[in-house]
């Protein structure tokens, strides 16, 4: 195996895996900062790379039309928090459940309000050449987008108000509600946050991944077996997890075919539960 | 007679709707009795997951996962057979069922003897039916003259065929829809009784408050995998009577939005009813059969979606769930008892009497003793290296301030904190890595700081499961419990709901669970807690007595209830020993004071 | 809840009303109008009505007015065969228009045999299907390959890559790619089957380009389509390896595709909305008028439109829409002047003999027509399936045995 193959399988497969961090972050943030698992989540990526493209498609550069994305989701995000999930406090199961139809909602809607077909917004026509090998740019940049969201969301849960309340809510509930944080506030921002975050990478990804009304589907499958793997230290977890599980997979990929990485990513994740019955950071000290 | 009714609800009207479906199914419309069918069917898969989520307390995600293994072996044999002998249901279920149920207890094992999280099983199952969608995409094998030919199917399934040899012809759809009513209503009534046996008594325990359940000495692993081998097994089942009426199986019966929908029947009809599936299942199939039909400009999916939220929001209980709540209103209300009830008063000669003659079943008391046992989480340690013997007699009391390691310590010696380092024995059996259930099963006896009680039984089945747990019995268990409630002066709350009861009444009544195990070694956090002082000196009383039988050892707070003990006290503080000798000598102890109050050089 | 009781007892009253007849011939439609493949099920069902609408007006059938029992499949299998079998139980239906993918098809098929009922596909396909009641009128793999396959080793060079989905229509395709690359002294250098869920092609664009291919036959289906030809000619491959397809342009995906990615993508069909022909002027005309000009008109509503005028042709030929004699009426050589081109429903195979197009893409998301291949046959399913002297067969005829 020459070493250009050998460094372009490595390359493309961090950017894979980093591809599955950015679909996942949102989802990890709202499951470890609520205890929530928002089965909805693939189609808050799908309402993003809508919202995306409709900006582009009334006048608005690219880059200007990802704000719009992540503020739309947001907003689409708090309203669904008021309805829905507030409703259902504690109740897992039952939250994954109203979600997925909340999921079904939103892929029908999608539908009737975008019909099938969409125009692409096209990958920039930007490559490089490692020895005999050509690489797109784009989905290597996204390996720097998947640090930068990384950064953004441990700055955020760090370094502001709303994140010390957010992880006082989940970690000393009785403690932060003594000292008046409102935890329902709270929830309403980190589910806003989430989606946002799903909003922002369906936006990012559009240029990879076309605006379909189910394009969120297959990322949302893994996006979950990720978050659960991860299990409680939902930001460093799942950042460790996409990287060997979507990693994994994309190498398992290149050396043999596409459906022995997808086994690769179900056999290697009921292995871990399996370890790891209560995923792999049950365990660790550190709590983000 | 409409408590009566109500009671036998899920016999009488099943067989009242099985039997009006049997006697008008020559009268259906054809058309009507084959798409009936279908749902008949998916009813039968519904069932299969109210077993093991609505049951056994497991959302699993797999159920379609062997409803589709089962179809599929099932049409392979039937395929291979029901030409050439007929009899095509006779081919396809037993092989199909008992296919569906292997593979259940295969993941079952994975999951639960694993112990994985809830959240972690779930996704678990989910796993197992994707991997089988993309697998089974590129599957192509012939087997016979049944060839599975990955994404587009098996083909030239039989259909439902009773008769005998090669003339026998598949049943016309209304005979077809008879059928595979009655083999529901079999399916439904068998699963019914199985429910309401010791097993799923056992089952619906484990659902309401796991670790309790262990305390008792089950083994719970072996009923989940048990409980959730049938699930597959009816799922199977279901499988193979889907592959009849279908005549066609396709790795889309693997799919997400396969996987997603059985909960929806579930729910819309009403979990843990067993015959909620069904109505969930029928009501899910007129509605799309309608929708998809044109009438709503084929908004299935939107409509689908909104109804699941609402369901779970407004209707949590189902159809049937929603009908119960309604129907007990007008019944008179059992746990109206619960408000009469008097004080407990410990009768120590009865007590003697019910610990002596358990002493002669379980054996003689055992000494518990620990050896350098330590436990950590992350930084901070609850249990340092503690070694200390127990030895009946007396009672031991445990205590120290808050968050002295009282109530670690005693997990470890239970085994719902498994220790890092050192021995735990049990007489001379060491059981430091020994299951939960099975240092139950060695004679110990556990009561958690909050009261552990099945709320949603009566206080009688909560003490006669505890009862069983040990006799394996009916009768003695019967006896047994009979028994403890009489001491416990509750025969006038056995039909009450244990979660009617008052905190103190729910200790009592964990308290009385743990000596229907006989236990001869007792455990017992914060036994006092939220007990009037009238039922603090009958405890006491208890406590006193039950040391002179077996060895106990009780973490408290409430240093006047030590006092009365009149035992050995040990201090802990930061996870070690730190003093010990009778209540008065530690109470003239600085150091003691010190900790307690915080200040100087020990804290 | 009320809402839901009622439809119940709905459905019921309609199965009691249901009964009544009127002097009408019915035919069934099931196809996916909503999920995921409702891409096509939306349009193969407004050419129905289209088609319908346009027999109705010639007359009819036989003097009689053709009415459409329409179903939406929801992109569900299990829904095919409860819609096939309440249309044959409920509805007296004369002839049946449906289906996308082939499990689709094969899941109706066998009732449609039992109860002797013509039953039309019309999607293009990996081939092979042989049943009498069946009749397919879209194009096979094998079909549109043979021509495309020798346009390409000549166009491009003999380095051949397949990358094809996971499934039989990429397998089969794939087995057929091998096969014209032999018959054309060609090389197939590599080739990767994927699974249905990729969305990230990195692997798949090293290895082609570890094979160093002329040409690549891209046969994934839908959106994974577009994603793999925006990482194609994003990683800069577009102008040094000829990419082909033979389903590039039978959904959406030349309107998904930017230009950039999608301008000279060559593909091969049974037809393409540029097609220059009278009779498909006078098709785009009637389809605009109906249903406006939003979305291209994709080769599987061709192919219901061809498969309802040649029903009808056979029905009006046979005098009556009895069964046997319809089906002999079709096994009879009809002819047709359909919007590709004049097509021949082959008698022994149940196939149809047709222009195969050439096209490649061009900048403003459509297509040129660069080559059209008249009357290709449908060869593989000629050779292996003959229903005039074996009427018994009902099989699915795969290449590799």
């Amino acid at each position: 195996m020459e070493l250009d193959f050998l460094a372009t399988v490595l390359l493309s497969s961090l950017s894979s895996a980093s591809i599955l961090l950015i679909a996942t972050l949102g989802l990890a943030v709202v499951y470890g900062l609520m205890g929530v698992i928002n089965l909805a989540h693939g189609e808050f990526l799908m309402v993003g790379a809508y919202s995306a493209l409709t900006a582009t498609q009334i006048g608005l550069p690219y880059p200007l039309a990802i704000p719009f994305a992540v503020a739309m989701t947001m907003l689409i995000g708090a309203t669904v928090e008021l309805l829905i999930i507030r409703k259902l406090y504690g109740r897992i199961f039952d939250t994954m459940l109203a979600t997925w139809g909340l999921g079904m909602v939103f892929n029908q809607a999608a539908v009737l309000i975008f019909g099938t077909v969409s125009p692409g917004i096209g990958m920039p026509q930007w490559n490089f050449q490692i020895g005999d090998y050509s690489l797109a740019f784009y989905p290597i940049a996204m390996i720097f987008v998947a640090a930068v969201m990384l950064a953004f969301v441990y700055f955020l849960m760090t370094h502001t108000v709303y994140g010390m309340k957010a992880r006082a809510s989940i970690q000393e509930p009785q403690m932060a509600q003594a000292i008046g944080i409102d935890s329902s506030r709270v929830n309403t921002m980190t589910f806003a946050i989430g989606c946002g975050l799903a909003g922002f990478a369906g936006a990012i990804l559009l240029p990879i991944i076309p605006a379909t009304p189910s394009m969120g589907l297959f990322f949302a499958v893994k996006g979950f077996l990720t978050v659960v793997v991860a299990g409680p230290v939902a930001l460093t977890g799942s950042a460790i997890t996409a990287l060997g599980l979507g990693g994994g997979a994309s190498v398992t990929a290149s050396f043999m075919t596409s459906v022995v990485g997808d086994v690769f990513f179900f056999l290697m994740t009921a292995l871990l539960l399996w370890l790891y019955p209560l995923g792999i950071s049950a365990n660790w000290r550190r709590k983000l | 007679m409409f408590e009566k009714l109500h009671s036998n609800a899920g016999l009488i009207f099943p067989l009242i709707v099985a039997g009006a479906a049997l006697a008008f199914s020559g009268a259906l419309d054809p058309y009507l009795a084959f798409v009936a069918t279908s749902w008949v069917i998916f009813g039968l898969l519904g069932l299969s997951l109210d077993v093991i989520w609505g049951r056994g307390g497991f959302l699993s995600l797999a159920q379609t996962a062997f409803y589709g293994l089962g179809g599929y072996l099932g049409a392979v044999i039937a395929i291979n057979f029901a030409p050439s002998l007929g009899l095509s249901l006779l081919w396809a279920l037993p092989s199909a069922a008992v296919f569906g149920a292997l593979i259940a207890a295969a993941l079952g094992y994975l999951i639960f003897f694993s112990r994985m999280g809830e959240l972690q099983s779930t996704i678990l199952s989910y796993t197992f039916t994707l991997l089988l969608w993309s697998v089974t995409q590129t599957f192509k094998i012939d087997i016979g003259a049944a060839v599975i030919g990955g994404d587009n199917g098996l083909s030239n399934i039989p259909g439902i065929i009773l008769g005998v040899g090669e003339e026998a012809k598949k049943l016309k759809p209304n005979a077809a829809f008879a059928c595979v009513v009655f083999i529901s209503a079999v399916v439904y009534f068998f699963t019914r009784w199985l429910m309401r046996s010791n097993f799923g008594k056992i089952v619906d325990c484990i659902r309401i408050d796991i670790e309790k359940t262990e305390l008792l000495g089950y083994d719970i692993r072996k009923f989940q995998v048990l409980n959730f081998a049938y699930s597959g097994a009816v799922a199977g089942l279901a499988g193979a009577l889907f592959a009849l009426w279908a005549n066609y199986l396709n790795p889309s019966i693997f799919s997400v939005q396969e996987a997603l929908l059985v909960p929806i029947y579930v729910l819309v009809g009403g979990l843990g009813t067993l015959a909620g599936p069904f109505l969930g299942a029928l009501i899910i199939g007129a509605l799309s059969f309608w929708l998809g039909g044109g009438a709503a400009g084929g908004q299935t999916t939107l409509i689908l979606g909104a109804v699941l939220i609402l369901l779970v929001m407004f209707l949590h209980n189902g159809f049937l769930g929603a009908l119960d709540n309604l129907w007990k209103r007008y019944l008179p209300d059992p746990n109206d008892a619960a408000r009469d009830a008097g004080a407990v008063k410990i009768d120590t000669e009865v007590l003697d009497q019910i610990l002596s003659e358990a002493a002669e079943q379980a054996g003689p008391a055992k000494n518990l003793s620990t050896d350098e046992a330590f436990k950590s989480f992350g930084g901070v340690i609850p249990v340092n290296k503690v070694s200390r013997e127990f030895k009946p007699g007396k009672p031991y009391s445990l205590i120290g301030p808050n968050g002295a390691g009282k109530s670690s310590f005693l997990k470890t010696c239970v085994g719902i904190y498994r220790p890092e380092g050192g021995t735990i024995l049990l007489d001379n059996d060491d059981i430091t890595r020994a299951q939960i259930f099975d240092r139950v099963h060695k004679g110990m006896g556990v009561k958690n700081q909050k009261p552990q009680v099945f709320g949603e039984n009566t206080v009688f089945e909560n003490l006669w499961i505890a009862a069983f747990a040990r006799t394996k019995d009916r009768a003695a268990a019967d006896e047994t419990a009979t028994r403890i409630l009489n001491m416990l002066g509750m025969e006038a709350q056995k039909a009450v709901q244990a979660s009617a009861l008052s905190h103190g009444q729910q200790q009592w009544l964990d308290i009385g669970m743990v000596l229907c195990l006989a236990p001869r070694v007792v455990l017992l956090d914060e036994p006092a807690a939220g007990m009037t002082n009238e039922e603090t000196r009958e405890l006491s009383l208890l406590v006193r007595t039950l040391a002179k039988h077996t060895t106990v050892v009780v973490v408290e707070h409430d240093m006047e209830f030590v006092r009365t003990l009149e035992g050995h006290v040990t201090v802990l503080h930061q996870g070690n020993l730190f003093a010990e000798g009778d209540i008065d000598t530690l109470r003239a102890n600085d150091a003691v004071l010190d900790i307690y109050l915080g200040r100087g050089e020990h804290v | 809840m009320k809402n839901l009781l009622g439809t119940v007892s709905l459905v019921s009253a309609m199965t009691l009303t249901s009964t009544a007849a009127l002097a009408e011939v019915k035919v069934g439609a099931i196809f996916d109008l909503t999920g995921g493949l409702n891409i096509y099920g939306i349009q193969q069902d407004n050419a129905l009505d289209l088609a319908i609408a346009s027999v109705n007006a010639a007359g009819g059938v036989n003097g009689e007015e053709v009415v459409v029992v329409g179903y939406d499949a929801q992109s569900e299998l299990s829904k095919y065969t409860q819609f096939a079998q309440t249309a044959v139980l409920r509805d007296g239906i004369a002839a049946m228009f449906a289906g996308l993918t082939s499990s689709s098809r094969e899941a109706i098929r066998p009732i449609f045999r039992e109860a002797n009922i013509p039953y039309f596909y019309s999607s293009l396909y990996e081939g092979g299907a042989c049943d009498k009641q069946t009749f397919v009128t879209g194009s096979s793999a094998s079909q549109q390959l043979s021509v495309l396959m020798e346009w390409a080793v000549e166009n491009y060079g003999p380095r051949i890559y397949i990358m094809a989905p996971d499934y039989n229509f990429g397998t089969i395709s794939g087995h057929w790619v091998h096969e014209y690359a032999k018959q054309l002294g060609a090389e197939v250098v590599g080739e990767d089957y994927l699974a249905l869920s990729v969305t990230d092609y990195a692997p798949t664009i090293q290895k082609i380009q570890a094979s160093n291919p002329d040409l690549v036959v891209a046969l994934p289906v839908g959106a994974a389509q577009t994603g793999f030809l925006e990482q194609f000619a994003a990683a800069g491959l577009k102008d040094s390896i000829g990419v082909v397809s033979t389903n590039y342009g039978s959904g959406n995906q030349q309107v998904v595709v930017s230009p950039q990615a999608g301008e000279g993508l060559v593909s091969a069909m049974g037809y393409f909305p540029s097609v220059e022909s009278d009779a498909n002027a006078e098709f785009l005309a009637a389809w605009e008028e109906a249903y406006g000009t939003d979305t291209p008109v994709v080769a599987g509503a061709v192919d219901v439109w061809n498969a309802v005028h040649l029903w009808a042709a056979a029905a009006n030929k046979a005098g009556t829409t009895d069964a046997d004699e319809v089906i002999a009426a079709l096994e009879s050589g009809l002819t047709f002047e359909a919007p590709n081109g004049t097509v021949t429903l082959e008698p022994g195979s149940h196939h149809l003999r047709q222009d195969i197009y050439i096209a490649r893409g061009d900048a403003n998301n459509g297509f040129e027509i660069i080559a059209t291949f008249e009357d290709s046959e449908p060869t593989y399913e000629n050779e292996v399936c003959n229903l005039i002297d074996n009427p018994d067969a009902a099989e699915h005829f795969t290449p590799e045995g």
